[in-house]
C-alpha cells in the first residue's frame, strides 16, 4: 500500500461510505416511499462507486465486475421493479412509522456511536478503508432500526436492502481484492432472487389482508 | 463426480417438475430423485470414510466426514418426506383443499430446497456456503405459504424477514472472517475463503476481528437453526408449512444450519482458543434449552410443540459444541444424527392426527391410539424417542453431551441442561398421553371402523416404517464403517483433525 494514490483512494473511500451514511439518515427520516427508494439508488450508487475506487487502487479486475453487477442491479433494476410494485398497488406514499422523525434520528445518532464503539478494536490495525467497517456496522444497526419502525411491508425489504449494502460495504472495502467472483456472484443473485421472492408475497398479503401493513400480521402466537 | 452427480440429480428433478402437469409423474419424479440422491449420498459417506476427502469442480466442492455425515441426514430426510408427501397431499386433495398449480409447487420447489441444502454442507469456501444458505430460505419460504391462508403468508413474512436479517449477519461475519484472514493469506484471495485453507492458517488470524466475526456468525447461523432469542419464526413457520416441508425443516436443515456454526467453531477455537466461543454457544445453547421448556409445558398446538422442541434440540446440538472436547464433539455429531433420523416421524404422526381429526390443538384430540392405532401408538414411541428416553438414541447422545459439560468443568450449564430437559420430557408426556391415550373419539361423520381408516394412509406408513426402522435399529447398532464417518466427523468438529 505505498503507491502514492492510495492516500486520495482511502480518502475517497471515507468519503462515499460518509456519503452512503449519511443517505441512510436521510431514508429514516424520509416519509414519502417513492423517494425512499431513490434514495436507496443513490446509495447504491456509491457502493459501486466505492468498488470501483477499490478495483482501481488495486488493479483488482474482480471487483469491478462487482461495481457494474452493484449498478446493474442496485441501482437500475431493484429500483425500478419496487417502483413499478408501488404504482401497480397503488398504496397509500406515506410510511407511517411508529416512531416520527425526530426519535429517530436521536436512536440513529446512538446507534451510529454503537457502530464506532463495536468497530473500535478491528479499526486499530489501520489498513485501507478502515473507517468504512464502522460505517457498514452502523448501515446494519440503522437498517435494523427502519425495519423495525416501519410497518409497510415494502419499506421492511427496502431496509432489507440498506442492511445489504452496509455487508456490501464492508466486504468491497476491507478485503482489498474483493471476495471470490463465484461469492459475488452468488451473493448478488441471492439478492435479487430475494427480493422477487418478497414481491410475490408482499403482493398476496396485500391480495388476502387488504393492506400492506405487517403490524396486522399477528395472529400467530405462543 | 459422485458430488457433481448428487447436486445435478435434484436440481434437474426440479426443472422437470416445471413441465410436467400429471400428479403421477411429479410423485415419481420426486421419489426417483430423491431415492437416487440416498444412494449417492451412501457413495459418498463410504468414499469419505476410506479416502477422508473428495472434491470436485476444482475445489468448489470438497466432503469430508462432517460434509459426507450432513449429507446422508438431509437425504434420509428428504426420501422419507417424499414419500410421506405422496400420501399426505392425495389426501388433501381429495378434501379439495389444495389445487392442482399448488402441488406443483410444491413438487417443483423441494427437490430445489433438498438442492440448497445438499449444497451447504458440501461448499468448500465459506461465501458459497453463505449463499446456499440464504438459497434455503428462498427456495422453502413459497413452500412455508403452501396452503395460501393469511396465517400461512404471516409465516412466511416472519420467516423470510427474520431469517433474512439473520442470515445478512451471517454474511457479515464470513466477510469479517475472511478479512481477519487476508492478514495472513495476502493476495491469494482465490481460495482464500475456502474453509480448508483457513483452517490450516487460523491460528494467525487476526484475533479482534475474528472475536466480532465469530459472533455474527453466530447470531446469523443460530437464527436459522433457531436459537433464542432468534427463535420466533419457527412456531409459525412450522405450523402453517405442509407436514413434509416442515420434517423436512425439521429434522435436515437444521443440520446444515448447526454445521454452518461447527465450522466457524473450528476456525474460532484454532485462533481464539476453546474459551471465547465455547461460553458463546454454551450460553445460547442452554438459553434456547431453557425456553423451550416452558412453552412445550403450555403448548396448546401439537404442531408447534415440535417447533419448540426443535429449538430445544438445537440448543442441545449448539452446547454440545460449545463444551467441546472429544466427548462433547462425539456427542454433537450423535445428536444431529439421532435427531435427524426419528424427529421425521414426530411430525409425520402429527401430520396423520391433523388430517383424520382436522385440527392441531391437542384438546380437540383423544384416543388417536384407538381411532388410529399405528399412529397412536408409533407417536408415543417417537415422544419417547424424541425426549431421549432409553433405549433410544437420543438418550445416548444427550449423556454423551452431559459428561462433557462436567468434564469441561460446567457444573451449573449441566445442572440446567437436566432441568431442561426433564421439563420438556414431562411437557411431552403430559400432552401426548392425553391425546394419544383416553377414550374414542371419532370425528363428526366419519364412523368407519379402525381398519379402513388406516388404510387410507398408507403411503404415510410406508415412510413411517422407514424412519422408526432406522431410528429403532440405530439406536442399538452404527454399522462400523458409519460409526467410523461419525467418529471422523466429531474429529474435524473437535479441530482434531
Amino acid at each position: 500500500m505505498n503507491l502514492p494514490g492510495t492516500q486520495i483512494g482511502e480518502q475517497l473511500i471515507t468519503l462515499f461510505a460518509a456519503g452512503m451514511l449519511v443517505l441512510q439518515l436521510l431514508l429514516v427520516v424520509q416519509p414519502m416511499l417513492l423517494t425512499n427508494i431513490r434514495l436507496f439508488a443513490l446509495q447504491s450508487l456509491l457502493l459501486a462507486g466505492i468498488a470501483a475506487i477499490v478495483a482501481w487502487f488495486n488493479n483488482a479486475t474482480d471487483v469491478y465486475i462487482v461495481a457494474v453487477l452493484t449498478v446493474i442491479g442496485k441501482v437500475i433494476f431493484l429500483p425500478w421493479l419496487l417502483d413499478r410494485q408501488v404504482r401497480r398497488i397503488r398504496i397509500v406514499q406515506e410510511i407511517d412509522p411508529f416512531l416520527g422523525a425526530p426519535a429517530s434520528m436521536l436512536i440513529c445518532g446512538a446507534l451510529t456511536l454503537l457502530g464506532y464503539v463495536v468497530a473500535r478494536p478491528v479499526t486499530l490495525l489501520g489498513r485501507l478503508g478502515n473507517n468504512t467497517l464502522a460505517i457498514a456496522i452502523t448501515l446494519l444497526l440503522t437498517g435494523f432500526y427502519l425495519m423495525i419502525n416501519r410497518r409497510k411491508a415494502l419499506t421492511q425489504v427496502l431496509a432489507l436492502l440498506t442492511v445489504e449494502n452496509g455487508v456490501m460495504l464492508a466486504a468491497v472495502a476491507l478485503t482489498t481484492y474483493g471476495m471470490p467472483l463465484v461469492v459475488e456472484l452468488g451473493i448478488f443473485f441471492d439478492v435479487m432472487v430475494a427480493v422477487m421472492v418478497l414481491g410475490i408475497l408482499v403482493y398476496r398479503i396485500r391480495e388476502s389482508f387488504d393492506s400492506m401493513d405487517t403490524s396486522k400480521l399477528s395472529k400467530l402466537r405462543g | 463426480m459422485t458430488l457433481i452427480f448428487l447436486l445435478v440429480l435434484p436440481l434437474a428433478a426440479s426443472l422437470l417438475c416445471l413441465v410436467i402437469r400429471s400428479r403421477a409423474w411429479l410423485e415419481r419424479l420426486n421419489l426417483i430423485a430423491f431415492s437416487g440422491v440416498m444412494a449417492l449420498a451412501f457413495k459418498i459417506g463410504m468414499d469419505v470414510s476410506r479416502d477422508r476427502v473428495i472434491s470436485a469442480m476444482n475445489g468448489l466442492l470438497r466432503a469430508d466426514a462432517l460434509s459426507a455425515f450432513v449429507v446422508c441426514l438431509v437425504a434420509f430426510v428428504a426420501v422419507a418426506c417424499s414419500i410421506y408427501a405422496v400420501g399426505y397431499f392425495r389426501r388433501d386433495e381429495r378434501a379439495g383443499t389444495i389445487s392442482g398449480a399448488q402441488l406443483r409447487r410444491y413438487y417443483g420447489l423441494t427437490p430445489l430446497f433438498v438442492f440448497t441444502m445438499l449444497l451447504v454442507p458440501l461448499a468448500d469456501s465459506l461465501g458459497v456456503m453463505w449463499v446456499a444458505t440464504e438459497g434455503t430460505t428462498l427456495a422453502s419460504v413459497l413452500l412455508v405459504t403452501f396452503y395460501n391462508r393469511k396465517t400461512s403468508f404471516e409465516a412466511g413474512w416472519k420467516y423470510i424477514i427474520i431469517g433474512s436479517v439473520g442470515i445478512s449477519l451471517a454474511l457479515f461475519g464470513t466477510i469479517i472472517t475472511y478479512y481477519s484472514a487476508v492478514v495472513v493469506l495476502g493476495q491469494e484471495t482465490h481460495h482464500g475463503m475456502n474453509w480448508s485453507e483457513l483452517v490450516g492458517v487460523a491460528h494467525r488470524f487476526d484475533k479482534s476481528s475474528m472475536r466480532l466475526a465469530f459472533v455474527f456468525v453466530l447470531v446469523g447461523y443460530g437464527t436459522k437453526a433457531g436459537l433464542v432469542p432468534m427463535h420466533t419464526w419457527k412456531p409459525d413457520a412450522y405450523e402453517q408449512a405442509p407436514v413434509p416441508t416442515a420434517a423436512l425443516l425439521g429434522a435436515g436443515f437444521i443440520n446444515c444450519a448447526v454445521y454452518g456454526i461447527a465450522r466457524f467453531n473450528v476456525l474460532a477455537a484454532k485462533c481464539l482458543g476453546p474459551e471465547f466461543s465455547g461460553k458463546l454457544l454454551v450460553g445460547f445453547g442452554v438459553a434456547s434449552i431453557l425456553v423451550a421448556a416452558p412453552f412445550i409445558l403450555a403448548q396448546r398446538n401439537f404442531r408447534r410443540t415440535l417447533a419448540y422442541s426443535s429449538i430445544d434440540h438445537a440448543g442441545i446440538m449448539v452446547a454440545a459444541l460449545g463444551f467441546g472436547g472429544k466427548l462433547g464433539a462425539l456427542g454433537a455429531v450423535l445428536h444431529m444424527l439421532f435427531h435427524g433420523v426419528t424427529k421425521p416421524l414426530m411430525f409425520f404422526c402429527a401430520g396423520n392426527v391433523q388430517q383424520h381429526f382436522g385440527t392441531s390443538y391437542f384438546w380437540k384430540v383423544r384416543g388417536v391410539i384407538q381411532t388410529l392405532p399405528w399412529t397412536g401408538g408409533l407417536f408415543l414411541m417417537a415422544t419417547l424417542a424424541v425426549t431421549g428416553t432409553p433405549p433410544f438414541g437420543l438418550f445416548q447422545s444427550e449423556f454423551k453431551i452431559l459428561s462433557a459439560a462436567l468434564a469441561a468443568g460446567h457444573p451449573w450449564a449441566a445442572f440446567l441442561f437436566i432441568a431442561g430437559v426433564v421439563a420438556v420430557f414431562a411437557g411431552f408426556l403430559v400432552h401426548m398421553a392425553k391425546m394419544n391415550l383416553g377414550s374414542k373419539q371419532f370425528v363428526s361423520g366419519e364412523m368407519a371402523p379402525a381398519a379402513s381408516l388406516e388404510t387410507g394412509f398408507r403411503w404415510q406408513y410406508g415412510a413411517m416404517a422407514l424412519v422408526t426402522m432406522f431410528a429403532t435399529s440405530l439406536s442399538f447398532w452404527l454399522p462400523g464403517p458409519f460409526y467410523n464417518l461419525l467418529e471422523q466427523a466429531a474429529g474435524i468438529i473437535g479441530g482434531t483433525q
